[in-house]
């Protein structure tokens, strides 16, 4: 159980600095954003699709944690 | 493993590889990316700077150009000098009238070579008349631009201020269609829950209910990013944003409602009947409200959508396999659930 929460700790952790660096990054300061309108805004599509793919995994990778549970549990019993 | 279960799962991301990597390497068409100057006075000789984008001056030998007014006259360029593939020279000898209309008025710039096609710039240039003169059309021609070229392969639309994003239509237009089909399946499943009290029924709902409001979720993640490119904001006031955010909350209601009660049966009967509530107060919400004002949106308002340059015959190729492959990898994801969600449920009975 303890190993658990420091498994959910940590996730939650990098869930955050995640979305704290993607924020700073976007929002940032020009320079980031001349480089996204550069060569026609292609590098914001790269970004969109990044987004997508990120979440995707989040989700996974959140389900794949609960399963882990899971089996813990069938296995003490 | 069993391929007969698997194939619709490696369709799925085999469709959604096919249109990551074609979305994001076919080229845009040619088109005119700056004009300057952005305005002129008639009767003068104007040397029109071009800045072109995906195009190929130099590479090309019949460059033509043309401007024309509202009313359907053009004058043709008398000389272009090319700078490179990317920058020209337009020289026009601007007759001393406009045509019948305003006093000053918008010319749409046309361009045409062998290598590129004929593309358009419209507005590119606003031309003003000289104080006391009567218009009249001396100088202008009929537009008649005689043969014009076609550009071979395939290229997606060029559209002003939209550019290269116009490829989000594959990824943050089709999340939005992936996710109306996630919540039809959830609906359809809270429906058949509350007709035959089937608890699995109840399973398989909310698991497509979550995996419609993650894609929700990042619709409005990828939205927010392509407006802030294109709108350049991160959050407009536009009816289609707040009505979405809506939805989402009212869906995300429905995963608080389910994590409140711990009565197996009361959850089911509950999120059942919140399930019909909240799909169909999502229908006013996303598809009529938004259409009665104007929006930032495409379909919406005076906004046309799905027609025009706005999902050509090229956009069409991936759009469409795009909301079929996110479809396919999002009941992927939730079956996932259900199987777990189902397991849970029998080692809980098994503990009984």
């Amino acid at each position: 159980m303890k190993n658990n929460n420091i498994q959910n700790t940590v996730f939650r952790f990098v869930v955050f600095f995640l979305i704290t660096f993607l924020s700073v990054d976007l929002r940032a300061e020009s320079e980031v954003i001349d480089f996204m309108r550069n060569s026609g805004k292609i590098y914001s599509v790269v970004a969109v699709v990044a987004v997508i793919f990120i979440g995707l995994a989040i989700y996974l990778f959140r389900l794949d944690a609960k399963l882990t549970k899971l089996e813990k549990r069938i296995n003490d019993q | 493993m069993n391929i007969k279960g698997w194939w619709w799962k490696i369709l799925g991301v085999l469709i959604y590889l096919y249109v990551i990597i074609g979305g994001l390497t076919v080229p845009l068409k040619p088109g005119v990316l700056k004009v300057d100057p952005a305005s002129a006075n008639t009767g003068t000789k104007l040397e029109l700077n071009i800045t072109g984008y995906n195009t190929h001056f130099s590479d090309a030998t019949e460059n033509k150009a043309w401007l024309k007014t509202d009313s359907g006259h053009s004058i043709k360029a008398r000389d272009i000098h090319i700078v490179d593939d990317m920058h020209a020279q337009l020289i026009f000898e601007l007759p001393e009238v406009l045509p019948p209309g305003e006093k000053v008025q918008p010319l749409t710039l046309i361009m045409d070579n062998e290598k590129d096609g004929a593309f358009v710039q419209p507005n590119a240039i606003f031309v003003k008349a000289k104080e006391n003169t009567t218009s009249g059309t001396e100088g202008w021609d009929e537009a008649d631009f005689g043969h014009i070229h076609t550009a071979d392969g395939i290229a997606f639309p060029y559209r002003n201020i939209l550019h290269e994003t116009i490829r989000n239509t594959f990824f943050h237009v089709a999340l939005w269609f992936a996710m109306f089909i996630m919540l039809i399946v959830g609906l359809v499943y809270a429906v058949r829950y509350l007709r035959t009290h089937d608890y699995s029924y109840d399973i398989k709902s909310s698991a497509y209910n979550k995996t419609g409001i993650l894609f929700g979720i990042l619709g409005l993640a990828t939205g927010s990013i392509w407006a802030r490119f294109t709108w350049n904001t991160f959050w407009t006031g536009d009816v289609k944003l707040n009505m979405t955010a809506v939805t989402l909350l009212i869906y995300l209601a429905y995963l608080v409602l389910r994590g409140a009660s711990s009565d197996t049966d009361k959850k089911a009967k509950i999120s059942s009947a919140y399930t019909i509530f909240a799909f169909v107060a999502m229908i006013p919400l996303l598809f009529i409200i938004p259409r009665m004002t104007d929006s930032l949106h495409p379909g919406n308002g005076g906004n046309p959508a799905l027609g025009g340059e706005d999902l050509d015959n090229t956009l069409r190729m991936f759009f469409y396999p795009a909301i079929l492959g996110l479809s396919l990898i999002g009941v992927w994801i939730s079956t996932l659930v259900i199987r777990y969600e189902m397991l849970k449920e029998r080692l809980f009975q098994n503990q009984k």
